[in-house]
């Protein structure tokens, strides 16, 4: 299938409104953690879903904008990082058509992997623009990196490795239970509805 | 002086360049330059008393975060003279100087995304983007974002009271916290999902992106005025320097 093709494909009108409120979801999540207290991120969990239940474009398209209104919303760094969202998008779109989301145990590997490509795909960009600084919590962890002994680009991979994987597999596991539990009647009318168990939800 | 979204993209595309091929002191006045900007020039006035206390919050913030990285970077790379002695810790100039670099580079690449957005309504940008030729779809997108981000965190408020209500753990240990998540996100997802099947139909039903395209905003152009293309130019010539510089190095 052509780019274009697919491109259509992604943004019929059946998939536009669930594209945004995923991006919405990115956005909003944070507050459902921050009432519950609860230290994860999961800022990628519209991305994986929209990769998931539309596909790989939708799931670039969601990522993209989430982070392009980010930075228009009170953080500004996170429209350099639209380049780790793509790929986040891409690779999520990807394992889903392959059927990783039909099995548990593959679930886990993908959240795995995609964890240490995000870490890989933002490494670089954190240690080259801002030198390892991006005005979160984890910079510490760049500092502490940093002063045992190595360099910058090593330093952001390793603060990267040790947190995305996790952040990663839990948006992978919850992403994973939520599209079990949705009706087929709902997951049909989506074209990556075939990436999900045939035995998917209720009727 | 009015501006134009091209001139305001321009700006921000040269305080970029700026920021990555200047020393930190000219991005040091750089930054408090660009903060003079949101006062003097009405096109990067803020267009709500939200998007102004939000520059505030963020100077604030950043100069926090420049004493906090230049402090650390200070004492936890060593190199150079010793600046100073605290209770026994060394703060190193080499370090030092890379915190202010780094600290720099980052406030004014934040500040300039900031001021852009501050003094730009979404909608407003929106409508430029399907001026420039971004697809119709895609601005509708933006547009239906916008609706689910005004409706969410009262939905995600009535949906946290309602299971608190019926005794979910919401304030108890981590992992029945993270339990209480799974049981507001699942009823925010199937009733946003839902909603979006609905907005899918009537779409549909309205002829979006059917034979003969709905137009969603008229396609309006402008010429690229005369700030814009002297911004673009300088910020080229500023990037030859720097690879000039970085050759003869």
């Amino acid at each position: 299938m052509s780019l274009r093709a697919q491109f259509t494909r992604e943004t019929s009108n059946a998939a536009l409104p669930l594209i945004a409120f995923c991006i919405a979801l990115n956005l909003t999540v944070g507050q459902i953690t921050g009432a519950l207290k609860i230290p994860i991120y999961l800022d990628s969990i519209g991305t994986v879903l929209a990769a998931v239940l539309v596909g790989p474009i939708a799931g670039i398209l969601t990522g993209t904008f989430a982070n392009l209104l980010a930075s228009a919303t009170g953080s500004p760094t996170m429209a350099f990082f639209i380049p780790v969202v793509v790929v986040i998008g891409f690779f999520t779109g990807y394992v889903a058509r392959l059927g990783w989301f039909r099995k548990w145990y593959l679930v886990v590997v993908g959240g795995l992997l995609q964890g240490v490509i995000a870490a890989a795909c933002s490494a670089p960009i954190s240690a080259y623009l801002f030198s390892g600084v991006t005005l979160a919590g984890t910079d510490f962890l760049v500092l502490y990196f940093r002063s045992v002994g190595n360099n910058l680009l090593e330093s952001v991979f390793y603060q990267g490795l040790a947190s995305d994987p996790i952040d990663k597999l839990i948006t992978y596991s919850v992403v994973f239970v939520l599209l079990r539990s949705l009706p087929k009647r709902i997951t049909s009318r989506f074209s990556g509805a075939s990436n999900l168990p045939s035995n998917n939800g209720a009727p | 002086m009015r501006l134009d979204l091209k001139s305001k993209l321009a700006s921000v595309f040269f305080l970029w360049v700026c920021a990555f091929t200047l020393d930190w002191p000219v991005n040091a006045t750089l930054i408090l330059l660009a903060i003079l900007l949101r006062y003097v020039v009405p096109g990067f006035r803020p267009t709500s008393q939200r998007a102004a206390r939000s520059i505030v919050a963020f100077m604030s913030y950043s100069t926090l975060i420049v004493l906090i990285v230049v402090s650390l970077n200070a004492v936890l790379l060593p190199g150079g003279d010793v600046l100073l002695i605290v209770g026994g810790i060394g703060f190193h100039e080499s370090g030092a100087l890379f915190g202010l670099r780094t600290a720099c580079r980052l406030v004014l690449l934040s500040l300039s995304v900031l001021l852009f957005f501050a003094s730009t309504p979404i909608r407003e940008f929106i409508r430029f983007l399907q001026g420039t030729g971004f697809p119709p779809q895609l601005g509708l997108v933006l547009l239906l974002t916008l609706h689910f981000l005004e409706q969410l965190p009262d939905r995600i408020n009535q949906i946290f009271a309602a299971q608190e209500a019926r005794g979910s753990p919401v304030r108890a240990n981590v992992v029945s916290r993270a339990r209480a998540f799974v049981s507001i996100l699942f009823p925010l997802v199937l009733s946003s999902i839902s909603e979006s099947i609905d907005r899918g139909q009537a779409l549909e039903l309205r002829g979006f992106l059917g034979q003969g395209q709905m137009p969603v905003f008229e396609n309006r152009r402008s010429d690229t005025s005369l700030l814009t293309m002297s911004l673009i130019l300088l910020s080229i010539a500023l990037i030859i320097l720097r690879i000039l510089n970085w050759l003869i190095a």
